[in-house]
């Protein structure tokens, strides 16, 4: 297969690799780390060239800082966890590695564990040992295989949010490989779309996400928008906070933050609905003023359209006849109707 | 297995390993002989050491084999062939200290182990009637090729007219002590051996034997040499060979002495 | 009971195996992992003495020795003394003959290891030397054992070959295989009896350490 990738990552952010099996994700990770050697490619790292081949420079996986989790994690099952993660600090001096193994072990919630071997361990566990270990030679980037996709949906909702908070005290640019858009719209800041080996299109979440052109890759049903909003206040009596979006007052579960903190939060189109004129007595509260900026072509029943709430952007998917019910137009102002969403909550473990 | 018991695994294999081998820096010389000096030899050894107090190893196999792996350089200090022409040709490549010395005659026997239907007719007549009457299936020699008892006995079954009919039934011994063996094993019905080997109480406590005319095959004439290289020990061991004590144990053995008629 | 034949063939197996062992790990790991096009052809060469018959081993053997090829008379030049009939010759000819059996065993091991855990180690930035001896020989000594285990067991029995190139001399090339052939020409079928029970018992206790082994093997897979 040939590979036609190209994208950087700025320190601290998260860049996403996504697409479906067999689209070059993976050889990608491998010809960042060195385990692979494309035909032509250019590959340069916290300053460093690590691969040039017009220069003829291609340094060694070994020499490259590259810090790499795999999608069965590669941990050495006749090391222990503590041990596993010192096998990464083999650069430091051998009196203090134990110490600050067991410092990187507590940095990913693993604790009492030091001693226990991988097969003793859950995957959830195993997972954080390898990104421990990843982490102990203080790479220059970080790469992530799928690192979510071996455990289920409750451990991974914990390690996606244990991610989201570790991703903000890494110094180094995080790729992540994953089939799976809603991971995306988590945990990355931009992403790359491949298909074939090829880029389709690369961009933050809601670029790429809000294409319609993408839909084929990106999926109907299941991309989110992202929107932002800080919190305004609490309300412990019934249990709510709420969000003051320019676009309108949204109310989410109590939150343990302090109000002007900001929060992340994630509406995906099929639960957006739209009215036209203030809407009567509903049970969804969360209603945000929109303008319609686009209608989207083609055929079939479900339309997308792109609604502009506040200077971000929200995609409501709602059925043909609809649109002509309502007579949408572009420009058009509208109430969207957000039946239900997912916060990113600082400082929450699900 | 738990790492102390590794260890003491791997330290055996160690210890073996490193050890000293066997103490070669001693002059205990290698004697190379014919098989058929099995028993005689291994006494003439023995009463050796006793009258002079060294040792000497022995080996014992067919002549031609010994002649070859000599010719290879092999480290014997003494061969005692069974055919002398194997130790004139060593003499004319140089490798022995002379021509060496005619030690014996050899004779050989037909063996018929208990329970066979085959008598103990050194004419071979009763191995005649045995075959037309087809009761014989297996029948040992030493291989002809290179074992010189073989030869003679190709020989003389070939004299008695016998040859034809009992070649496909021949069991061939790598020497005339392999033959012995699988004479008296019960594997064969019969075979022809050395007259020495016959003699031996554990040859003769399983069958019988009878000599076979001389007159019907070539004579074993066995010569013995010292080879280049022979050490003090071995130069001891060859003059033993040729005394009155080493005489009287090879006379015991049914040889027939240079100088002596049997 | 020829205790010095014992010995002697107890010496020899033991220097075979310490010979193979950094053989069987170098070669039986650099087969794991390497992707030259040749594998096949490599692999198959080294299992030659498997199937060879021992006889057909010794008689190249025999020529390689001879003073008249090239090798036997370096030989002679350096050490003096003939390669063929010597304890050294027997103990070139047993490496020859257990390369299969010490560097199969071995390079299944390496083969299981996988490479994702190399390119872990290579990632935290472990020297091959150092992931040869922290990862990868950790994981892969039962298998290795195993292959050394045979090659011990193997030598111990080897005939043919032993006989062809050894000769029969006692204290240097009679091993006890050899001393049982010896001695039941020599009718003495005591003696024999004994070294064939003693062998016997040795090859039992082979078969339990490699069963042994073989379940510490299957224990770490699963």
């Amino acid at each position: 297969m040939s590979l036609a990738v190209a994208f950087s990552a700025a320190p601290g952010t998260v860049v996403a690799l996504v697409g479906p099996s067999g689209s070059g994700k993976t050889s990608t990770l491998r010809a960042i780390a060195g385990f692979m050697r494309p035909a032509a490619g250019y590959v340069s790292c916290g300053g460093e060239v690590w691969l040039d081949t017009t220069a003829g420079i291609d340094v060694g996986a070994r020499r490259r800082r590259a810090g790499f989790v795999v999608q069965a994690y590669a941990l050495f099952p006749h090391l222990s966890a503590v041990e596993n993660v010192m096998a990464g600090l083999i650069d430091r001096p051998a009196a203090a590695r134990r110490e600050e193994a067991h410092a990187l072990l507590a940095r990913v919630h693993l604790s009492g564990i030091d001693d226990r071997k991988p097969s003793e361990l859950s995957g959830g566990q195993q997972q954080r040992i390898a990104v421990a270990r990843a982490l102990a030679r203080q790479p220059r980037v970080l790469l992530l295989d799928e690192p979510f996709s071996a455990v289920d949906q409750p451990t991974r909702q914990r390690l996606q949010a244990e991610m989201v908070e570790l991703r903000g005290e890494l110094p180094m640019p995080v790729v992540l490989v994953t089939h799976n858009v809603d991971e995306v719209a988590r945990l990355a800041d931009s992403l790359v779309l491949l298909a074939d080996g090829k880029t389709v299109a690369s961009g933050t979440v809601n670029e790429v996400f809000g294409r319609f052109d993408l839909r084929p890759h990106t999926g109907h049903f299941e991309t989110s928008m992202v929107l932002h909003a800080p919190i305004g206040a609490h309300d412990p009596s019934t249990g709510t906070t709420f969000l003051d979006h320019p676009a309108g007052r949204l109310s989410v579960g109590l939150m343990a933050a302090a109000p002007g903190s900001m929060a992340r939060i994630r509406v995906r189109a099929r639960d957006v609905a739209l009215a036209v004129g203030e809407p009567g007595r509903l049970s969804i509260r969360n209603r945000l003023r929109a303008t319609v900026s686009e209608i989207a072509e083609g055929e079939g029943q479900a339309v997308d359209v792109r609604l502009d709430v506040g200077g971000e952007t929200l995609i409501a998917s709602i059925t043909r006849e609809a649109v002509r019910a309502l007579d949408l137009k572009v420009g058009q102002p509208v109430v969207a109707l957000i039946k239900s969403m997912a916060l990113d909550r600082p400082g929450d473990f699900g | 297995m738990t790492s102390r018991r590794m260890i003491l695994a791997v330290s055996l294999v160690l210890a073996a390993a490193f050890a000293p081998a066997a103490a070669l820096a001693d002059d205990v010389p290698t004697i190379a002989a014919a098989a058929d000096l099995q028993f005689a030899l291994t006494d003439m050894a023995a009463a050796f050491h006793a009258a002079d107090g060294r040792a000497v190893k022995l080996t014992f196999g067919s002549s031609g084999n010994f002649f070859r792996q000599i010719r290879e350089g092999a480290p014997f200090q003494i061969y005692l062939s069974a055919d002398e022409q194997f130790v004139i040709d060593l003499a004319a490549l140089g490798l022995t200290l002379d021509e060496g010395d005619l030690y014996a005659i050899g004779r050989i026997v037909l063996f018929v182990p208990d329970g066979s239907p085959l008598q103990p007719d050194g004419e071979l007549n009763g191995l005649k009637t045995a075959l037309a009457e087809g009761l014989v299936t297996k029948f040992a020699i030493a291989n002809p090729e290179h074992a010189p008892y073989g030869r003679r006995a190709e020989e003389a079954l070939r004299h008695a007219g016998l040859w034809a009919a009992i070649e496909g039934k021949l069991v061939l011994g790598e020497n005339v002590a392999q033959a012995a063996q699988f004479a008296t094993s019960g594997g064969a019905q019969g075979g022809i051996i050395a007259y020495s080997l016959a003699l031996s109480p554990a040859v003769s406590s399983s069958g019988s034997y009878a000599l076979i005319p001389d007159a019907w095959h070539q004579p074993l004439r066995q010569r013995m040499v010292l080879l280049k290289g022979a050490g003090d020990t071995a130069r001891a061991f060859y003059a033993f060979l040729a005394s009155q004590r080493a005489r009287k144990i090879m006379r015991g053995y049914g040889f027939v002495l240079p100088g002596e008629t049997s | 009971m020829d205790w010095q034949a014992l010995w002697l063939s107890l010496h020899l197996a033991s220097l075979t195996v310490l010979l193979l062992l950094p053989l069987a790990v170098l070669l039986g790991r650099w087969l794991a992992v390497t992707r030259i096009s040749g594998l096949s052809l490599i692999e198959a060469t080294l299992a030659l003495p498997l199937v060879l018959p021992p006889t057909v081993v010794g008689f190249y053997l025999l020529v390689a020795f001879s003073p008249r090829s090239w090798f036997g008379d370096l030989w002679r030049q350096v050490f003096g003394g003939t390669l063929a009939f010597s304890f050294e010759g027997l103990l070139i000819a047993s490496v020859l003959i257990n390369i299969p059996y010490a560097v199969q065993p071995a390079q299944r091991a390496f083969e299981a290891i996988g490479n994702e855990l190399r390119e872990a180690a290579a990632s935290c930035g472990m020297s091959w030397w150092r992931a040869l001896f922290r990862i990868e020989l950790p994981l892969a000594w039962p298998g290795i054992l195993t292959g050394m285990v045979l090659a011990f067991a193997h030598t111990l029995g080897e005939f043919g070959v032993v006989l062809m190139v050894g000769g029969n001399i006692p204290g240097e090339t009679r091993t006890i295989a050899i001393s049982i052939y010896d001695r039941v020409q020599a009718f003495d079928d005591a003696a024999a009896g004994r070294m064939a029970a003693v062998l016997l018992l040795i090859s039992l206790l082979v078969i339990a350490a490699t069963l042994l082994l073989s379940q510490r093997i299957g224990k770490r897979r699963g």
